[in-house]
């Protein structure tokens, strides 16, 4: 088996008294999809923050491609080929379907007006498309504002965008909530998209039927502890659920 | 996945539902009313009049479209343009009594009304981003500290002093335009390539639409506000020089209440308060309406106290435009 | 000196700083009063005694001058004086400052209201807290309760301005001539009084002259340049202006000079500012109507020592008469009228 491309080692975080995440130790590999899941409050948000450098563990090692890591922003995770979906940041409804794809990452055009920052729009319009198009997902304008989109449809570019520049790690926290059953379908379809590319998939989510389809191990959180982390074909969504609310043990 | 999106507008129904279009009809519609009651409403005596007002009312507004539409706000623009006007008609009049060059010491006193403007844009970011008071408390603060420090400096009267080709250079020579509003012109056409097509503009929009994905992005909120912000001051020191030149003189009384009509200019022109939208055009014709309304109540002769009104329902009348054009964005 | 930097700096944060500040000021004002022990017998009276003066708008050198006035009176008397007013010449800003004066409960009172009506009640209050009270510059409709009612004769400055602006448009009867009139605020009973004379005066002396239109500034000479500008455009036969007071006239003085009718219109202003009195010799101002501020704030402190003093005062309205400077002035005159920047 290959190595870990993200891995933690006994990572804690304390919020004063509070212990959110007690000696957390994880691997994800690449072209693997992990599915993280917990009961609220089990400590998952807080795992996705420490991954994505939002917040610094307290103490243990984050290590990307074996090499230890201490984010200081969360831009410099993804500079690093980490890209996360936060639960409910999503896009900006004002901006372009490209624009939302580009932000943070603009293009300008060459020369004197490129270094004052003026944008290569037309450029990045056929870029949004064609890298949307590569994951999975066909706009057929990228030039059309957020807002024009439906939920389903947002979603679907939000993910499309973190998919399209994750180099190593994509984290999507809770990506199909609010979806229908198709754009909850599409989404895994996506998700699987990013697995055959090679990208370490971490995906969180409430919805266990989801996690069953789409991912190939499951690491289950409790009182901000890993209580199981085996292949997801030891689960089944009953067994899931009794070890999540903790009246399966091992 | 498919994202389908519904066929585009024709370019023609999209230009003509196009809020900037509804302003130049109104802007047209309001020149043809006072044509109608005063002739020689529509003489380039008149247009110059409105240009000499529309030129620190644009800069101030230009100044609140970009805070405006990155989701914040600026009550300091107008006491900052006073207290600019007045501390570099100290520098030009310091600089005249040393017999320096007329047009050299309008230069450094345009560079000093600037550089005053960018200290208040830097003492509001501090404000923001340092002592973390929501943008409305922060300019606030700066608005009154402002105010005060110009009439403390000038105790209260105009300082004149200057070279008189101050006054001068506000006199139009092509047809109605005279050289600070061709000054003007220039500094909202480059406001209107950066908000809309450099990548300041690109994430001052993000930053107001959505403050989060902003930062999810990896943008620096500190940063862009910071940026934002000391532009802000920038112009409104810029229209603080515009008034110099216009009076003469460095007056503690004239950039009382311009934050006011900036924003509404800027409403108008079809941003929202809550950020995420806002053009340059719309900006400059609803300054421009609003002059218009203004040098049009004097020559039909009303009661420029009507102005006010006359104010109100154009920002209610946009206001509502808005909603209707939102609410049938979702619809389709 | 120090007392008065210190005044000016406490107008922005007013109300909430007013009780500390008379602190300050009392302490700072003892080094002056004991120069000025010789003083007359009115003085004895004043002795140590706290005068407040809530005044307009600090943004106006009129009252600055005025304040000078009162200061030096107050020093003369041995009283302590607490200077007080809002930036905005309002009543709305102006009522809440003088509820916080009176709540430190001065000796007497010196008030000029921004407006009759509103300011009536405020008066009365202090009033009827006893302290004597007097109203300078402006009144309040019912003055029956003060001490006394000091102020210039507005009414004979309108009647000056339009003496001025006949003379120098060289009226002839059976010709006619168009002039405009540029206020402040519709209610300000100075802009009113002086208006009122200005108006009696054409009617009376000059019919050939005809008021075409006014306007209010709202004390921001860039407002008063609007005004002026489009006048200018609307009536291309414009032959005079009167400001009617400072503000209006720097805006007006700016509004001639930029569009190059400097000496073809006939600009009458109000107010002796040092920059309007410069303009004189340059032509700008046909001539501009002063006041005498100074004098109008040392008799009126004069009067509320007299009556601490068990004394009355007699003369319920004091007029100042205003004086008219032109080119013919002497600059000595010019010098003594002109207002303190």
């Amino acid at each position: 088996m290959t190595a870990p491309i993200y891995e933690v080692r006994n990572i804690s975080k304390k919020y004063g008294a509070v212990t959110a995440l007690d000696d957390v130790t994880m691997q994800l590999y690449p072209g693997e999809v992990v599915g993280l899941v917990g009961d609220n409050g089990a400590g998952k948000s807080t795992l996705v923050k420490c991954l994505s450098g939002v917040h610094q563990p307290t103490s243990g090692t984050i290590l990307l491609e074996g090499q230890e890591r201490h984010w200081k922003s969360p831009h410099e995770a993804l500079e690093q080929g980490i890209e996360t979906l936060y639960q409910d940041s999503g896009l900006a409804p004002h901006l372009s379907v490209a624009a939302n794809v580009f932000l943070g990452r603009e293009e300008t055009v060459p020369g004197i007006l490129g270094k004052m920052g003026f944008l290569a729009q037309k450029k990045m319009d056929v870029e949004a498309h064609q890298e949307l198009d590569r994951v999975g997902i066909a706009v057929p304008q990228s030039n059309r504002s957020v807002s024009q989109l439906s939920g389903g449809q947002r979603q679907a570019v939000a993910i499309g965008r973190a998919v399209a520049w994750a180099k190593k790690v994509i984290i999507l926290d809770e990506p199909t909530n609010h979806l229908g059953a198709r754009q909850a379908g599409e989404v895994l379809q996506i998700i699987k998209t990013a697995r055959e590319q090679g990208l370490g998939v971490i995906f969180i989510s409430h919805t266990l039927p989801h996690v069953m389809e789409v991912t190939d191990r499951i690491v289950v959180l409790r009182l901000g502890k890993v209580v199981k982390d085996a292949p997801t074909s030891e689960f089944t969504v009953e067994t899931l659920l009794g070890t999540i609310t903790g009246l399966i043990t091992d | 996945m498919s994202v389908t999106a519904s066929a585009a507008p024709s370019k023609l129904k999209s230009f003509v539902s196009n809020q900037q279009f509804i302003l130049f009809l109104v802007l047209l519609g309001m020149i043809g009313i006072f044509t109608a009651f005063n002739r020689i409403f529509f003489s380039v005596g008149v247009a110059g009049n409105v240009l000499a007002d529309w030129g620190p009312l644009v800069l101030v507004a230009l100044a609140e479209t970009f805070v405006i539409v990155s989701g914040g706000i600026d009550l300091s623009v107008g006491s900052v343009c006073t207290l600019s006007g007045v501390v570099g008609a100290f520098a030009i009049r310091a600089l005249t009594e040393s017999g320096m060059a007329p047009y050299l010491t309008l230069f450094i006193g345009a560079l000093v009304c600037i550089g005053v403007g960018c200290i208040a844009g830097v003492i509001n970011t501090l404000l923001i981003n340092y002592a973390k008071l929501v943008p409305f408390i922060a300019t606030l603060v700066t608005l009154g500290a402002a105010a005060g420090l110009a009439l403390v400096f000038t105790g209260g009267g105009p300082i004149a002093g200057g070279p008189s080709q101050a006054i001068q250079l506000s006199v139009p020579w092509l047809g109605p335009i005279s050289t600070p509003i061709i000054i003007v012109i220039v500094i909202c056409f480059i406001c209107w390539a950066f908000l809309h097509k450099s990548r300041f503009g690109r994430h001052t929009y993000s930053l107001g639409s959505n403050p989060f994905a902003t930062r999810a992005a990896g943008i620096s909120i500190a940063k862009q506000t910071a940026k934002i912000y000391i532009l802000s001051g920038a112009l409104a020191g810029a229209a603080g020089m515009f008034f110099y030149l216009r009076l003469g003189s460095g007056a503690p009384s004239s950039g009382l209440g311009l934050e006011l009509y900036a924003i509404a200019a800027v409403v108008i022109g079809g941003a929202s308060l809550s950020g995420g939208s806002g053009r340059i055009t719309g900006t400059v014709l609803g300054a421009l309406i609003l002059t218009t309304v203004t040098s049009g109540l004097i020559i039909v002769g009303v009661d420029p106290n009507w102005k006010q009104v006359v104010v109100a329902i154009l920002i209610a009348a946009a206001v509502t435009i808005q909603g209707l054009r939102r609410s049938e964005g979702k619809a389709s | 000196m120090f007392g008065l930097s210190n005044m000016k700096r406490s107008t922005a944060g007013l109300v909430a700083v007013a009780g500390a500040t008379s602190l300050l000021l009392a302490a700072c004002s003892s080094s002056d009063t004991t120069a000025s022990e010789s003083s007359n017998a009115a003085g004895g009276a004043c002795q140590g005694k706290t005068i407040a003066f809530v005044m307009g708008a600090v943004a106006d050198p009129f009252f600055n001058a005025m304040k000078v006035g009162a200061q030096e009176e107050a020093t003369a008397q041995g009283a302590t004086l607490v200077w007080q007013g809002d930036k905005e010449y309002s009543a709305a800003t102006q009522i809440p400052v003088l509820d916080q004066v009176l709540a430190t409960n001065p000796s007497g009172l010196v008030l000029i209201p921004t407006d009759p009506v509103a300011l009536q009640a405020g008066f009365e209050k202090a009033v009827a807290a006893g302290i004597p009270s007097a109203l300078v510059d402006t009144k309040v409709n019912d003055i029956s309760k003060a001490v006394t009612f000091i102020t210039g004769d507005n009414t004979d400055g309108g009647t000056k301005a339009a003496d001025a602006i006949a003379t120098a448009i060289g009226y002839e009867d059976g010709k006619t001539y168009k002039v405009v009139v540029g206020l402040t605020s519709k209610t300000a009973t100075t802009n009113v009084a002086r208006l009122e004379g200005f108006q009696k005066a054409i009617a009376a002396n000059y019919p050939g002259i005809t008021i075409e239109d006014i306007a209010y500034s709202e004390s921001n000479s860039a407002k008063a340049n609007t005004n002026v500008n489009n006048w200018l455009t609307k009536y291309p036969d414009l032959s005079g202006i009167f400001a009617i007071d400072g503000t209006n006239a720097t805006g007006a003085a700016a509004a001639l000079q930029a569009k190059g009718l400097t000496g073809k219109v006939a600009l009458v202003g109000y107010d002796a500012y040092p920059d309007n009195v410069k303009l004189i010799t340059d032509g700008v101002f046909t001539a501009l109507i002063a006041q005498d501020p100074a004098a109008e704030a040392k008799q009126a402190i004069q009067s509320i020592c007299t009556t601490i003093g068990g004394g009355t005062v007699t003369t319920k309205e004091v007029v100042i008469p205003n004086v008219v400077l032109d080119k013919n002035t002497s600059a000595a005159d010019l010098t003594k009228y002109t207002y303190v920047a």
